[in-house]
C-alpha cells in the first residue's frame, strides 16, 4: 500500500484511488491557510487597527503632542520613589543586592586579609550604601531606604513617613518592625542605632493597636 | 480508514516529539490527531499562568505528568510589581490534584506557593517527583517539610531564588531515613541553617545525588563532610566560602575536591576567601559551569580560578573580574557559551572597578562560541557595540545595562541607536535583547527592521516618540514578550498595533503615556486580550481620561479576565465602563 501523505482534513470514505489526482490536490488547505489562519498572523491581523498610522502625521507633527503627553506623565512618574532612588534600576534582583550587604560588612569585621589590599577596593566602598526593603501595611508597593545615611531611629522613622506621603498625618499610629538575620521580626528601637543597622535584613511599618 | 495508522501507531510516532510546538503543529492537522494527541501529551508549559485556565488544560491533557507555569510578568524580579498581584499557585495544584493523579512534576516561576499548596502537592500526588520553585514566594519552612515527609519519590527539589520564610532549619530531618531517591536538592535561597546533621544524613543515603546546592550558612569547615559522602556530585553549590585560615580545613577541602571526579558545575561562594579558592584546583579542567557571582574576590585571585577552567562553557561573574581578567578569560576558555557580569556597587555614584566595555570586546574576540551575554557597566561606545556584533553574528541572547538610564556613547556624546542597530542587524538569530544608555527611536526602526527572531525586547528610558514603539510593534515577527518602562511611548503605536498584541504572550509599560482612554479601547475592542491598568492611585476613573496609566499589562488570554485582581489592577473590557458607574 502506498503512502498517503497529505495535510487534507480526514475526508470521506469516498476518496480517489488515485492520490496525485487534481481533485485530491485541491481539497488540500494551504499550510497557510491550516496553521498561520488559525494560530494569527502577524501579516494578517484578525482584527483591523484602532487607528491607522499615518507616518508623515507621526514624525512631523505630533511632537509638540507628544512632549505635552510626556510631561503629563513625567508629573506620574511612579518610576520614582524619591530624587536619588529608581525603583527596579539598575535591574538587579533584590536577592542579590541582599547578599552584597552581607559581604561587604563580613569583609569589613571578619576577614580583611586580601580585600581592602588588592586594587579596586570593592570592599570599603561599598559599605556606603546599605539598602533595605521598606513595606508599609496597607500599601501595596515597597520601596527601598538606604539605611547608612541615617544616624538614628527618629530620623530614620521620618524618613520613612515621607516616602509614604499620604500617611504623614497618621505617624503616631504606625511602628517599625526589622527583620533580623536570623528571620525573625523584632520591634525597632530597643538595640543600639549601630547594631540595629547591621541587622536588619527588610523593615515594615505596622499599624498599632490591633 | 484503509489508509490511517491505528492510534497506538501514531502515537508511539508523537511520542518522540518532545517540543510543544511539534505537538501542537501535530494537533491541527485532523481532528484524529487532535484527539491522538492531546490523550497522549504528557508536558505542559504554561508561559502565563492568566492565558488558560486549569481546568481548560486538564479537560484538554487528561493524562499530564509534568507542568511548567509562569505568572508575575518579569519586571516583578525589579519590584515594579507590587505585593499581592496575583500569580497563585493554589487553584492550579487544586485542579489537579482532583484530575491528575499520576503528576510528576512541577516547575513554577515567579508564583505565590503557599504552604497550603505544598502540603496538597505532597499529599495528592503519589508518585510526584521535580519540584522546582523559581523566583518564588509565599511558602515557609513548614511547607517544605510536607514535601520532605510526604513525597517518598521525590527525585528533584529545587527553590532557586525563591523567597522562603525560614521558621526552622528542622524542616529536612522530615525526609524519612528510608527515603533514598534524591537526586538534586537546591536550598541555596535559605537564610537560616539547615539541621547539618540531617542534611548529611540525607547526602549519605542518596547514592543518586547529581546536584548540591547548599546555602550560605553552611559553613566551609563542613563542606567536606559532605563531599566525602557523594564524590559523584556533578553540580555543587558551596556555601559560605571562607573561614579560618588553617591548614587542616585546607587540606580537608583539597582532599574531599579531589575525590569529585565527576563535577561540572560549581556555584555559591559567598564571602569567598582567595585563601581557600586553589583546594579546587583539581575540578577546574571539568568544570563547564561557574557561578560567581556572589563572590566578591578580586581580579588576580578570580583570574587564576576562572583561566583553570579551560573548558568553561557558562561563567556568572562579578565586575571585579575587570577588562584585564575578561581578556584572560578570552584567552583561555574557547568553548565559552554564556557570560553573566554582576555589578558589585550598583548604586555607587562612581565606578568601584575597572570594567569597561572593553571587556566584552575581548571577550567577544576570544570566544568564538559565545551566545549568550547579560553584561552590566557604566560606559559604552557605538564603536564597541559594532565591534562586538561583527565579531559575534551568532548571539542568541544580549542584554546590555549600562547603569546610569541615558548615558551616551562615552566617545562621542551620541546616543547608542547605531551600535545597537549593528548588534541586530549582524546577529540574526537573536531572541533576546536588553536596551540601555541613551537611545532615540532610531534605534527602534534598525530592531524593526533587522531583528526578525527577536523574541523578547526590555526597553528603559529609551526612545523620542510612538514612532519608536510603532517599529517595534510593527516590524518584529518574532515578538512574545515586550517589557518597557519610563520611555515616551503613548496611545498612538499601541492603537494602531493592537492585532499584533494578540500575537504576542504579553506587553507590559510602566510609566509610560499610555492614557486610561486608550487602555479601555483596547480592552473593549480585543475581547481576546486582557488589558490590566495596575494603578495606586485608585480607580482609573477618577481621574480624566488622558490621564496616563501608571503600569499596563496586556496578555493574551483564553480565559476571559481574571477573577483574582487585588484592589489595585482594574480589567478594561466591556464592562469596564458599566462597573465604573
Amino acid at each position: 500500500m502506498e503512502l498517503q501523505l497529505e495535510l487534507a482534513l480526514s475526508s470521506s470514505s469516498a476518496r480517489g484511488s488515485d492520490p496525485n489526482q487534481d481533485c485530491e490536490r485541491r481539497r488540500k488547505r494551504s499550510f497557510d491557510a491550516a496553521f498561520l489562519g488559525i494560530m494569527g498572523s502577524v501579516g494578517a491581523p484578525q482584527t483591523s487597527p484602532l487607528l491607522i498610522w499615518d507616518d508623515k502625521e507621526q514624525i512631523n507633527g505630533e511632537l509638540h503632542d507628544q512632549k505635552r503627553i510626556y510631561d503629563l506623565a513625567t508629573s506620574n512618574r511612579n518610576g520614582r520613589v524619591e530624587d536619588d532612588v529608581l525603583v527596579g534600576w539598575p535591574p538587579v534582583k533584590s536577592w542579590r543586592k541582599q547578599f552584597r550587604h552581607h559581604s561587604r560588612r563580613d569583609c569589613a569585621t571578619n576577614y580583611v586579609d586580601v580585600e581592602n589590599g588588592s586594587g579596586g577596593g570593592g570592599g570599603g566602598r561599598g559599605l556606603n550604601s546599605m539598602y533595605v526593603k521598606v513595606k508599609m501595611e496597607g500599601v501595596g508597593i515597597g520601596r527601598k531606604v538606604d539605611l547608612s545615611i541615617h544616624r538614628s531611629y527618629q530620623t530614620l522613622i521620618a524618613k520613612l513617613i515621607a516616602m509614604f506621603g499620604k500617611f504623614e498625618d497618621n505617624a503616631e499610629t504606625y511602628k517599625l518592625t526589622y527583620q533580623d538575620m536570623e528571620g525573625d521580626w523584632l520591634l525597632a528601637g530597643d538595640m543600639p542605632w549601630e547594631t540595629f543597622v547591621h541587622s536588619a535584613q527588610r523593615l515594615k511599618l505596622q499599624k498599632n493597636g490591633y | 480508514m484503509a489508509y490511517s495508522f491505528p492510534e497506538e501507531v501514531l502515537e508511539h510516532v508523537f511520542s518522540f516529539l518532545t517540543s510543544d510546538k511539534d505537538r501542537n503543529a501535530v494537533s491541527l492537522v485532523c481532528k484524529s490527531w487532535y484527539e491522538i494527541e492531546r490523550w497522549c501529551r504528557r508536558r505542559i508549559f504554561v508561559g502565563n499562568c492568566y492565558a488558560v485556565s486549569p481546568e481548560i488544560v486538564i479537560r484538554r491533557f487528561p493524562e499530564v505528568r509534568a507542568v511548567e507555569i509562569k505568572g508575575k510578568p518579569h519586571f516583578a524580579d525589579f519590584n515594579l510589581v507590587p505585593e499581592g498581584w496575583g500569580a497563585y499557585v493554589y487553584p492550579w495544584i487544586a485542579a489537579m490534584s482532583a484530575a491528575c493523579p499520576l503528576l510528576e512534576e512541577i516547575k513554577l516561576k515567579r508564583m505565590v506557593v503557599t504552604d497550603e499548596s505544598l502540603e496538597l502537592i505532597s499529599k495528592s500526588f503519589k508518585n510526584f517527583k521535580v519540584l522546582v520553585l523559581s523566583s518564588c514566594e509565599g511558602f515557609t519552612t513548614d511547607g517544605l517539610a510536607s514535601i520532605a515527609a510526604n513525597c517518598r519519590n521525590l527525585r528533584e527539589l529545587d527553590l532557586r531564588e525563591s523567597e522562603v520564610e525560614d521558621l526552622s532549619g528542622h524542616w529536612l530531618s522530615h525526609f524519612p531515613d528510608n527515603y533514598t531517591s534524591l537526586v538534586s536538592l537546591n536550598i541555596s535561597c535559605l537564610g537560616s541553617e539547615v539541621s547539618f546533621s540531617a542534611l548529611e544524613r540525607l547526602v549519605a543515603r542518596s547514592p543518586n545525588l547529581r546536584t548540591l546546592r547548599l546555602n550560605r550558612a553552611v559553613p566551609l569547615e563542613k563542606l567536606p563532610n559532605l563531599l566525602r559522602r557523594a564524590p559523584q556530585l556533578v553540580e555543587l553549590g558551596t556555601g559560605a566560602y571562607s573561614a579560618e585560615i588553617r591548614s587542616d580545613t585546607y587540606s580537608n577541602l583539597a582532599e574531599a575536591f579531589s575525590a569529585c571526579k565527576q563535577l561540572k558545575g560549581l556555584s555559591g561562594f559567598w564571602d569567598a576567601i582567595p585563601s581557600y579558592l586553589p583546594a579546587m584546583l583539581h575540578v577546574c579542567s571539568g568544570i563547564t559551569s561557574l557561578n560567581l557571582s556572589y563572590a566578591t574576590i578580586q581580579s588576580p585571585d578570580l583570574v587564576q580560578l576562572v583561566t583553570q577552567c579551560r573548558n568553561l562553557q557558562r561563567l556568572w561573574v562579578l565586575d571585579y573580574i575587570e577588562d584585564r581578567g575578561l581578556e584572560a578569560l578570552a584567552a583561555s576558555c574557547k568553548d565559552l557559551q554564556e557570560l553573566r557580569v554582576f555589578p558589585s556597587d550598583p548604586f555607587g555614584a562612581e565606578p568601584n572597578v575597572s570594567l569597561t566595555e572593553q571587556g566584552l570586546v575581548s571577550v567577544s574576540e576570544g570566544c568564538p562560541k559565545l551566545q549568550s551575554v547579560l553584561y552590566f557597566c557604566r560606559q559604552m561606545s557605538n564603536a564597541a557595540l559594532v565591534a562586538i556584533a561583527r565579531n559575534r553574528p551568532n548571539l542568541i541572547r544580549f542584554r546590555l545595562c549600562i547603569l546610569e538610564p541615558r548615558v551616551p556613547d562615552y566617545l562621542t556624546l551620541e546616543p547608542l541607536d547605531t551600535g545597537f542597530g549593528a548588534i541586530v542587524e549582524n546577529c540574526k538569530e537573536l531572541r533576546r535583547l536588553s536596551l540601555s544608555g541613551l537611545l532615540t527611536d532610531r534605534v527602534f526602526k534598525y530592531i524593526g527592521t533587522h531583528a526578525k527572531k527577536l523574541e523578547m525586547l526590555s526597553i528603559a528610558f529609551a526612545g523620542d516618540s510612538d514612532l519608536g514603539l510603532h517599529h517595534v510593534l510593527s516590524g518584529c515577527e518574532s515578538l512574545r514578550k515586550l517589557e518597557i518602562r519610563d520611555c515616551p511611548f503613548g496611545d498612538k503605536a499601541l492603537l494602531a498595533n493592537a492585532a499584533k498584541l494578540e500575537t504576542m504572550r504579553s506587553l507590559w509599560m510602566s510609566s509610560c503615556s499610555v492614557s486610561y482612554g486608550a487602555c479601555k479601547l483596547l480592552g473593549q475592542k480585543l475581547p481576546r486580550l486582557n488589558v490590566e491598568v495596575i494603578d495606586e492611585r485608585g480607580p482609573p476613573d477618577s481621574r480624566p481620561e488622558s490621564c496616563p496609566v501608571e503600569r499596563l499589562y496586556v496578555y493574551r488570554t483564553v480565559s476571559g479576565r481574571r477573577v483574582d485582581m487585588p484592589g489595585f489592577v482594574w480589567t478594561m473590557d466591556e464592562d469596564a465602563s458599566l462597573r465604573f458607574s
